[in-house]
Formats: structure tokens, C-alpha cells, sequence
């Protein structure tokens, strides 16, 4: 089968499984040239290892992935050429400057040496951080390390983006301004951006939203559509006392989304809430209705809020270098 | 696929050839970043300073005239040099071994921290990326090696301009074989316990069986040499392939082989290639 020339990012029933665990269980999707892809899930659901086989560290067990109309497996060079990767954790040479991260990225993608320069200060414009240039990376806020890998991952003119969780660890405002520069990079350069991430405010402005959990793909779409179809409002309410909260709980058991110190529940519209409101109007003293937004479309598909992971023996590992382990960086 | 239809497609840029040329300049930027990170590195630029300070000066000096040996009642000088030109070699090949093993520990955390993964997306060949890497620890270990070299009046070793470029040649074996090796050890390790494992159970053990601090006089027969060390100890230090780097550097700069002076270089030579093969295998796997 011949690539489409519309699609950047093709990927046809892909499996692959680590050991026991089954990571990735026949995942499929398109992704068009120009789109900015978001991939939501919770840690652990499947999204790096989608992205890892895309980018040619892994090989998927079967199925075909293909980039730019290349497949992944068979012609992994030829797919490298034309992607441009930043992975969940920097990877950057702490102990070079900015500008040598950059020229490193440059000369081993055989950028010629003019047109290298010339891109190298361009993109140091772009995600402004021309001032620092000659700065050693480890001397940079984990902001700036973002966007000088986004950067960098533009350096050989790379078409496609893979951006693995580029947010994370972040401060809001470091991240609002990450969002800034993909969307203009975007925007100036027709870029196709695969984003992974398991924050659902960053989601909003992409065109294309898909959810994993579990290795498998829940939904697909636009944010939209995806709220009208997979999503409900939520009523969340604040129980006075003990008492009142288990005879909200008894009484709605089968509307329940999240049973914390606040109750969630499924609402479908006024009728609903006015009943709530006339048997237990008097027993809570907060509530909120929300409209139907991507979180009660995640909560819906998967059952859960997004979770977090516990530090694995590597992490830890990863801990004492940064501690100022011997002999780092 | 038709041409028409690549056209019509921004996304698929036109596919660059990758030659040698490429692939040099790739592995020309691997060797300036391990430059780089080696020029930058304090900590073991002091430590490539002060060890042969201390092995030289220190030890080297202190136990100058102790180096003799009693055989069967008679007492004389195992072997016709002083205690600091027998140990100068073998410190220059302990200077390296420390750096090559540095480069090994880049290595791992390049590996954990990720640096190695933005070398593996990227077009160049595993190959490239392996050569690049032993022969910059190569480079900053040859430097390391010559600092020691420095100190070459104060052992008494005089260095004419043959011998500097012969013992170049050696040191150059020594530390890409080195260097191979510490990759290849780095790649079968699952989790870094720091630095002091490295040095504890692998630099000083092979040091030390190296025949570098003492020698196994030549002026015995084996079964003599066999009658004043114990048979294991002979055994190891024969075994290993450090014994021979040091004697071939021996050889070199001061004119003294405990062994055949051709199997030197040889077995220097078989070393670099066999750990750089084997280097080359584990990391095309990785």
C-alpha cells in the first residue's frame, strides 16, 4: 500500500508488548500534515511506547507505523531524516552551551555548515533564547531546557514533531509559554506535532484529540466532538456532614464519577439538578455544575481521574546522578 | 509512489544522501563533545594531575631504594633500573585506565540520563556513533597519558624523539583497546553504583596483576619464579592483558621487556580490535 501524501503520521494496528505486559494492543491512527495531534492518557497508557516506535527506538511486534510515507521498521534511517523528537526527559549534554547542543545536532545530521548557522540563530530567536547561547544548558530553568530541545529537534528542518509529554515538571507559566511556541512553530512552518500528554487544559487548542488508556484507543477526534459525544456535565457537590454524604451516595450510587472529599456526579441537564436541589438542597455547602468538558470525556471512557506514577528503580538511579552522583555530568 | 504525488507532499523532504563524508563529520562531532565534557570536567582533569603525582613521586620515590631483590641469600637489584623507571610506564598505563573508565561511566549516564537517545534518532550509523565515542575517550586518554610523560625527568627516563613516538604509538593502542573495553563493560550493566566499583574491582585489580609495582624476575626460570610467588599469582599476571601493555610501554621508554618485546604491541593490537568488535556487536544490539 502506497502512502498517502496528505497523511504525516500513519499507523496501522500496531502491537507491542514488553515481557508480560501488553503496551501498545493494536493501536490505529492518521495524523495530517499540518495537524496538531494530541495523544491523552494517563502514565503508562501506551503513549510513549507509540511514540517510541515512530521514532524508530523500538520496532513495533507487528503492525505497520509509517512517517513522511516511510516505514518505521523497515527504513528507520531514512524515517530519522524527517522527524524531529523531544523526549519526556531532556536529552540534552548538560555540560554544553546552548549553541553547542545545537551545532552537535546539526553536524550529526549533516546540516551544511552555513545553512546550520543561519538555523541555529534563527530557532534561538524563535524560542528566545538567543541571549543565552553561550550559557553551559545546566545553568537553564527546566523551561528554557524545553525549549531549547524543541529547538534543537528542528535543526536538520524536520517536517514532523514528536513531542513526548513536553509540559511535564513544568510551572504553569512555563508551560502556557511551551504551548505559545508550538503554536507559532505551527503556524510559520506547516509543522505536523504528535504531542503526548496526560494534562487535559493543553489539549483544548489541538485540532485532533486521541485517547488512549491501556494500550488501546478510546476515542478520536476534535475536541468538540469529542465532548458532545463522550461527554456529560458533571455536578459536584460538597456533603455537610457524614450522614449526608452517605445518603447522597446511597441515593445516587449509579451516577457517581469521583467519591473524594467532593462527590462528582453525571448531571443530564436542569431537570436533574432541581430534584438534587429540592431533597438535598439543604444537606451540602458547596456544589458546582460543569459543562460537559474533556475531563468528564476522559472520566467517562476510562473510569478514572488521570493517575500518577510511583519512582521505579531506574528513576532512582537517575535521582543519585542528579543529586551530584560521581562522576555525572 | 510517483513523482507527482512526492511533490505534492511538503512533508516528505527530498531524501538526503548520507556518505562517508557525512558519517565522518558525525563522528567528528561525538569526538569534540567528549572533548569538550573531558575539557570541562575538573574533577578528572585534577584526578589525571595528582595520580601519577602520587604514584610517581610518592610511592615512586619512597620505595626507590628498596627495589632489590634476595634470591636464595644473594641480594641484588631484580632488574638493572631504579623502582621509579620500572613503575613510569605502568603509571601511564594506570593514568589511562582511570580516563578510559570515565569514558565508560559517560557512557551509562548518557544512557540514563538520555543523551544517547538523541544520538539514536538521528540518521548516523550505530557504527559511527561507537567510533566517535572511543576514539574521543581515546584522545582524552592519550592526554591523560602524556601528562604522566611530563614528569618523565624526575623518574630519570630520558625521552628522545623515537622513543616518544613509538611510546605514542603504544599508548595510542593502550588507550583505544582501554576505552573499547570500558564501552563494552558499561553496556552490560544494569544499574551504576557509583564510581568506586569501577576502581575497586576492575582498574586496580588489573593494575596490580599487571606486573606494574613489582616484577617477575626475568633473571629466574619459571619454576624459580614459581619458588618466590605463589603459582596463582604468576598465573594471573600472565594472564593479563595489562601485563602487556605495561611491557610493551616498559619496552619503549626504558628499554626493559619482562617478555618477548614482539608480543607487546601484538597482543595490544588483538586487544583493540577484539574490544572494539565486541563493543561494536553489543551496541548495534542496543
Amino acid at each position: 500500500m502506497s502512502a498517502s501524501p496528505d497523511l504525516s503520521i500513519e499507523v496501522e494496528d500496531v502491537r507491542k508488548r514488553y515481557g508480560r505486559t501488553e503496551a501498545l494492543k493494536g493501536v490505529s491512527l492518521e495524523v495530517r500534515t499540518g495537524e496538531l495531534f494530541a495523544l491523552l492518557g494517563p502514565n503508562g497508557a501506551g503513549k510513549t511506547t507509540l511514540v517510541h516506535i515512530l521514532c524508530t527506538i523500538h520496532r513495533p511486534d507487528s503492525g505497520v507505523a509509517r512517517v513522511a510515507g516511510i516505514d518505521v521498521a523497515r527504513n528507520p534511517v531514512a524515517a530519522r531524516q524527517n522527524i524531529g523528537v523531544v523526549f519526556q526527559e531532556s536529552t540534552l549534554d548538560e555540560r554544553l552551551t546552548v549553541e553547542e547542543n545545537l551545532e552537535f545536532h546539526g553536524l550529526i545530521y549533516g546540516v551544511p555548515t552555513r545553512l546550520r548557522k543561519q538555523r541555529i540563530r534563527d530557532l534561538l530567536e524563535i524560542v528566545e533564547l538567543s541571549e543565552w547561547k553561550g550559557h553551559v544548558v545546566r545553568a537553564l530553568s527546566s523551561g528554557m531546557k524545553r525549549r531549547l530541545e524543541i529547538a534543537r529537534a528542528l535543526v536538520h528542518d524536520s517536517q514532523i514533531l514528536f513531542l513526548d509529554e513536553p509540559t511535564v515538571g513544568l510551572d504553569a507559566q512555563s508551560r502556557e509559554r511551551i504551548w505559545e511556541h508550538i503554536a507559532t512553530l505551527q503556524k510559520e512552518r506547516n509543522l505536523t506535532i504528535l504531542v503526548t500528554t496526560h494534562y487535559l487544559a493543553e489539549v483544548e487548542e489541538c485540532d485532533r484529540i486521541c485517547i488512549v488508556d491501556h494500550g488501546e484507543i478510546l476515542a478520536q477526534g476534535t475536541p468538540e466532538r469529542l465532548k458532545t459525544q463522550h461527554g456529560y456535565e458533571l455536578l459536584r457537590v460538597v456533603p455537610r456532614t457524614d450522614g449526608d454524604r452517605e445518603a447522597i451516595l446511597e441515593k445516587y450510587a449509579g451516577r457517581m464519577v469521583s467519591e473524594n472529599d467532593e462527590l462528582v456526579m453525571k448531571s443530564d441537564g436542569e431537570v436533574f439538578v432541581e430534584q438534587f436541589l429540592g431533597s438535598f438542597g439543604g444537606r451540602i455547602s458547596a456544589m458546582n455544575l460543569e459543562k460537559p468538558s474533556l475531563e468528564s470525556v476522559f472520566l467517562n471512557l476510562t473510569g478514572r481521574e488521570l493517575r500518577d506514577q510511583t519512582a521505579n528503580a531506574r528513576e532512582r538511579t537517575l535521582a543519585f546522578g542528579k543529586r551530584g552522583g560521581e562522576h555525572t555530568r | 509512489m510517483d513523482t507527482a504525488r512526492t511533490e505534492a507532499a511538503p512533508a516528505v523532504p527530498v531524501q538526503r544522501r548520507r556518505g562517508i563524508l557525512q558519517e565522518a563529520t558525525a563522528v567528528y562531532a561525538i569526538w569534540l563533545r567528549e572533548i569538550k565534557r573531558a575539557i570541562r570536567d575538573k574533577g578528572q582533569l585534577i584526578g589525571g594531575v595528582s595520580r601519577p603525582l602520587l604514584w610517581v613521586i610518592i610511592l615512586g620515590i619512597g620505595l626507590n631504594p628498596y627495589f632489590r631483590g634476595e634470591v636464595y641469600g644473594e641480594v641484588r637489584f631484580v632488574v638493572p633500573y631504579t623502582y621509579l623507571q620500572f613503575i613510569f610506564p605502568a603509571v601511564i598505563v594506570l593514568n589511562m585506565m582511570y580516563t578510559a573508565v570515565q569514558s565508560a561511566i559517560s557512557v551509562i549516564w548518557d544512557r540514563e540520563f538520555g543523551f544517547l537517545r538523541e544520538v539514536l534518532v538521528s540518521p548516523m550509523s550505530r557504527g559511527a556513533v561507537l567510533l566517535g565515542k572511543v576514539l574521543g575517550g581515546t584522545t582524552v586518554a592519550l592526554f591523560h597519558g602524556l601528562i604522566v610523560l611530563l614528569l618523565a625527568r624526575f623518574a630519570d627516563v630520558s625521552l628522545t624523539l623515537p622513543r616518544i613516538l613509538s611510546g605514542l604509538g603504544m599508548m595510542f593502542l593502550v588507550a583505544f583497546a582501554l576505552t573499547s573495553l570500558g564501552v563494552v563493560i558499561a553496556g552490560r550493566m544494569r544499574t551504576f553504583e557509583g564510581f568506586g566499583v569501577f576502581s575497586n574491582l576492575i582498574i586496580l585489580p588489573l593494575y596490580f596483576l599487571s606486573s606494574s609495582i613489582f616484577p617477575l624476575d626475568p633473571a629466574l626460570t619459571r619454576a624459580q619464579t614459581v619458588v618466590v610467588y605463589p603459582e596463582w599469582l604468576v598465573l594471573l599476571v600472565e594472564w593479563n592483558p595489562i601485563t602487556y601493555a605495561v611491557d610493551a610501554l616498559r619496552g619503549t621508554f626504558i628499554g626493559f621487556n619482562q617478555f618477548d618485546p614482539r608480543l607487546g604491541p601484538i597482543i595490544l593490537s588483538v586487544m583493540a580490535v577484539i574490544f572494539f568488535l565486541v563493543a561494536w556487536r553489543d551496541f548495534r544490539r542496543a
